[in-house]
């Protein structure tokens, strides 16, 4: 079971795909869930990730706009995306016949 | 903030952080924060410095044994936070301590050790003629010549004069300190000036001399700093000199400190470039590859073949070389070592209190670590943690001493004897600095060490038994460094006392006159109006007529030096009826050349026969003069001096008659070698003396009459400049600053060193009483009376501070032999200075073991015995 954060996490780069390094990461939670997180806490949140083998991480491109810097970009391996499902379905099954508005009707 | 300077800010940050993360995370985390800010994401630079605080503050993010380090930092802050007390006193020790070493070492490292800033100043010498007596004196210019001629070790030589003139012609007429020297002063230095050009050798010739140099000081005070200022001519001496060049500002003139003007020397073969003219100083740079040695063995053989071939010119016995460095640090040397050594001991006392602080916070303690350990703590990691702890309070110690440092440098170069060399180049050494900060750190570890000693027992027992364990070593340590710290005081007690002690005994010396109520001044009659003698005693008569007749005023006189005014103006005294085969070796007075009315002013006493009249003062065919009584002792012994001729000045003067014996006075200072004076009035002398002081005396407060009198003397020629307006005490003062200053420091450092270890003992038997309170409530329990209980405490304290001060003497007499040269009228064993100091430390030491002693008094037997 995945927390909170890993899950918006886990998402974001996956609705980020190719190159997503931290500031498309933070971007794509800020636009789609409105939540302003900080640069630290998304690659903590990342390391953790990493660390549980949800994601994998290669250095990518450096570009003028960051000194010349490399990002390091992250993939959501196949564990990463088990894992997203079964939070999920684990979800699903908590919220069945419930009537305080959580499924979509 | 402005956008921009928030940009370069978290430009900065982002750096920083991208410096402590490791590497394989640091660069995209940075790469990511930048990108933000070139988005201009106004919370990039927050962030940043969240992240980096964030990560600073979780140890796990950075590198391990840095991490623990500055958790245990953390801990150290807050557990000094916790206990303030120990805290500020802890820092406030160290920084004092700290500071003042620094200071001191700062002030002696340039004086004494640096090198002087010339080029190979190691071949830097003066050359002088060595008295009978193993003294020192001036040359004369013939005597210069002769010996740059003769000498094949002496790569160039310059003869100095000291010179004051008058610079005038911008703002007001001001006496300034110059030289006269030769052409070649600069060059044997090897500087040259910043602006314009040397003195040429065809300008050191009579005639052709009037070019000067400035120093950069007054080319910016006087002239402010104008560029064009090399070739413009400017009024000195009331007539025209050109200025041919400025030395640079970092020209630090060691031969003369304070000069402020140069002037091509043009002596060539007149009356005042004679053998006997001795008012010269020889500075010389010897050939490399010639060793001083041989060079001074050299300069010594010429020195004795012109004294045989000139058999009547000269009383010296061949060349004394002294090196232009000790030449300059040797009257500084003995004050500023045992200053620095005075300074050291403050620093031990400072280092033996805040590890016996420490000490006793290690006993309260106990508990603390002892549960530490139980929960599993490595006693690596404890031991870790009290360094750590050390280290907080050294380095915190060592910023205050940064501070103290920065603040006390300026005050005491402002406090030192203005003719101390290098006064300019004394700063905050870095070097000592680093030095002391390096014994900080050692300290850091021995403060963390000391406590963790203690801690060798079974830990266990100690939570088990519920109550602190008394432990025997920390005990002993802790009264070792109380007696260290009492002895260490006594020692520096000991040398203020004996400082204190000469200087009480200096200033009862008798100087010859009454120093009270007078005030002094030096007056000027420089330039085309004070062509003669009589114009310029026709001056200095009008100027102590407009003076006498303010109110308030006793009577006033004219002489050409005082008493203790630091001048050294004397000439041979031969008998006239008797005159000598060597003229040179007949006694040298002290030149006083005054107006009518200077015995009763300055309250000389006449011993025999009388002073002179106005009248004979104004008479210059009929010479008169009045000897000191040492003096008629030396030429007369046994007869009458009165009514007996002398010749000054060379044997061809014109005789004088002797008409008085004056009292003898103190003219090169309290407490230097006495002299002998004789007195003739300014009519009657060879030359004018356009400087003159003027002394004063007055019915009420001397200082308070100044302004008055400048105003009287400026209505007669406002041209004139007034300077060195002192009282005479304040005269007297000066020509003991040196002393005054030793004491000061001596006098801080050992008030300081006092309250240190009376605090150590006041410390050591507070935390016994405490720890003792079971065993105090048993005696009591058991029938001892309060007194007896106080006797048990004071004993102890007592035994610490008797041991302390018998260790403090052995020490005085190993050491306060060094102070020999600051002493005066009493040995280095002094016992009055003994004595007192060993009465007040005893009642010091009884006064800081009383109070534990009542509070052990005042223990209730049964709640000792309950508490437990």
């Amino acid at each position: 079971m995945l927390g909170e954060l890993e899950q918006v996490v886990l998402l974001a780069v996956l609705r980020v795909g190719k190159d997503a390094y931290g500031v498309p990461v933070h971007d794509e939670i800020q636009t789609r869930a409105g939540r302003d997180l900080t640069l630290g806490t998304i690659y903590k949140t990342l390391t953790r990730l990493e660390d549980k083998g949800l994601v994998v991480s290669h250095i990518g491109e450096p570009t003028a706009a960051r000194g010349g810097r490399r990002t390091r970009c992250y993939v959501v391996t196949a564990a990463g995306k088990r894992s997203l499902a079964a939070t999920f379905k684990t979800l699903r099954h908590m919220a069945a016949g419930l009537d305080v508005g959580l499924e979509p009707t | 903030m402005t956008q921009d300077a928030t940009r370069r800010v978290t430009h900065v940050c982002i750096r920083l952080l991208e410096r402590s993360l490791r590497p394989d995370v640091a660069v995209h985390v940075a790469g990511d924060l930048a990108e933000q800010q070139e988005r201009g994401a106004l919370w990039t630079l927050r962030e940043t410095l969240f992240a980096l605080v964030h990560l600073h503050a979780r140890p796990h993010t950075g590198d391990g044994l840095m991490s623990t380090f500055l958790a245990d930092l953390r801990i150290a802050a807050r557990l000094l936070r916790r206990s303030p007390a120990f805290a500020i006193v802890a820092v406030l020790t160290l920084g004092l301590a700290i500071g003042a070493t620094t200071a001191i070492f700062s002030v002696i490292e340039p004086v004494l050790l640096r090198p002087l800033p010339y080029p190979d100043p190691e071949r830097l010498t003066f050359v002088w003629e060595r008295d009978r007596d193993g003294g020192r004196s001036n040359i004369g210019y013939a005597t210069f010549r002769d010996v740059v001629d003769q000498s094949r070790t002496i790569e160039r030589a310059a003869a100095i004069g000291s010179w004051q003139p008058t610079i005038s012609g911008t703002g007001d007429p001001e006496r300034v300190n110059g030289d006269r020297v030769s052409w070649t002063f600069f060059r044997t230095l090897g500087v040259h000036p910043a602006l314009g050009r040397d003195f040429t050798a065809s300008e050191d010739v009579p005639g052709s001399n009037q070019v000067v140099i400035l120093s950069y000081g007054l080319w910016q005070r006087k002239y402010g700093g104008d560029p064009a200022i090399v070739g413009r001519t400017v009024s000195v001496n009331d007539g025209p000199m050109t200025v041919v060049g400025v030395m640079p500002a970092s020209f630090d003139n060691v031969v003369s400190p304070g000069t402020q003007i140069w002037r091509a020397l043009g002596y060539a073969n007149q009356s005042f470039a004679c053998r006997t003219c001795r008012h010269l100083r020889m500075l010389a740079r010897i050939k490399p590859g010639v060793g001083m040695a041989s060079a001074a063995t050299e300069l010594d053989q010429i020195h004795r073949r012109i004294e045989k071939q000139f058999p009547d010119q000269y009383a010296s016995v061949g060349a004394s070389v002294v090196s232009v460095q000790d030449q300059a640090t040797l009257p500084f040397r003995p004050a500023l070592l045992a200053l620095s050594g005075a300074v050291v001991l403050v620093l031990l006392i400072a280092v033996a209190n805040v590890v016996n602080l420490q000490l006793a916070r290690a006993v309260r303690r106990e508990e603390e670590f002892a549960i530490r350990t139980a929960l599993g703590a490595a006693r690596s990691r404890l031991l870790r943690q009290l360094i750590t702890e050390g280290l907080l309070l050294a380095t915190l110690g060592g910023a205050a001493g940064l501070l103290v440092a920065r603040i006390s440098i300026p005050i005491l170069v402002g406090r030192l004897p203005q003719g101390m060399p290098r006064l300019a180049a004394i700063q905050l050494d870095v070097r000592a600095l680093l030095a002391v900060a390096a014994l900080v750190l050692v300290l850091a570890i021995l403060m963390g060490l000391a406590p963790a000693r203690s801690r060798r027992g079974d830990l266990g027992a100690t939570l088990r038994s519920g109550r602190r364990l008394s432990s025997t070593g920390n005990h002993l340590t802790r009264a070792a460094l109380v007696v260290g710290e009492v002895a260490l005081a006594v020692m520096l007690l000991v040398s203020a006392g004996l400082v204190a002690r000469s200087l009480v005994r200096l200033l009862a010396v008798d100087a010859g006159f009454d120093a009270s109520h007078l005030l002094t001044l030096e007056v000027n009659s420089i330039g085309t109006k004070y062509p003669t003698n009589a114009s310029v005693v026709a001056y200095h008569d009008r100027v102590r007529s407009a003076v006498a007749a303010l109110p308030g005023v006793t009577s006033v006189a004219v002489a050409n030096q005082l008493p203790l005014g630091g001048n050294a103006d004397s000439y041979g005294v031969i008998d006239a009826d008797n005159i000598p085969a060597n003229p040179e070796l007949a006694p040298n007075g002290d030149r006083y050349v005054v107006s009518p009315g200077y015995f009763s002013t300055m309250r000389v006493p006449i011993l025999r026969g009388r002073t002179f009249t106005a009248a004979e003062a104004a008479d210059t065919v009929n010479n008169v003069a009045l000897v000191s009584a040492a003096l008629a002792d030396r030429m007369w012994p046994g007869q009458n001096p009165l009514g007996k001729r002398i010749v000054l000045g060379g044997p061809k003067g014109a005789p004088r008659t002797v008409i008085g014996v004056a009292g003898n006075v103190r003219h090169g200072g309290l407490d230097a070698a006495t002299t002998l004076q004789w007195y003739t009035p300014e009519a009657q002398w060879l030359f004018a003396d356009n400087q003159e002081v003027l002394v004063v005396r007055t019915s009420g407060d001397p200082a308070a009459l100044a302004n008055a009198v400048r105003r009287a003397i400026a209505a007669i020629d406002p041209a004139q400049p007034i300077v060195k307006i002192a009282t005479m005490d304040q005269v007297i003062a000066m020509s003991t600053t040196q002393r005054h200053l030793a004491l000061v420091l001596f006098g801080a450092f050992a008030v300081a060193a006092l309250l240190l270890a009376v605090a150590g003992i006041y410390g050591v038997l507070a935390g016994s009483v405490a720890e003792r309170t079971r065993e105090i409530g048993v005696r009591s329990a058991l029938g001892a009376t309060p007194s007896d209980i106080v006797a048990l405490v004071v004993g102890q304290g007592g035994r610490l501070a008797v041991a302390g001060i018998v260790f403090g003497l052995a020490g005085s007499f190993a050491l306060t032999r060094f102070l020999r040269t600051l002493l005066f009228g009493i040995g280095p064993n002094d016992p009055v200075t003994l004595g007192g100091v060993v009465a007040l430390l005893s009642l010091v030491t009884l006064a800081a073991c009383l109070i534990p002693a009542m509070r052990a008094a005042r223990v209730d037997p049964s709640w000792a015995l309950r508490s437990e």
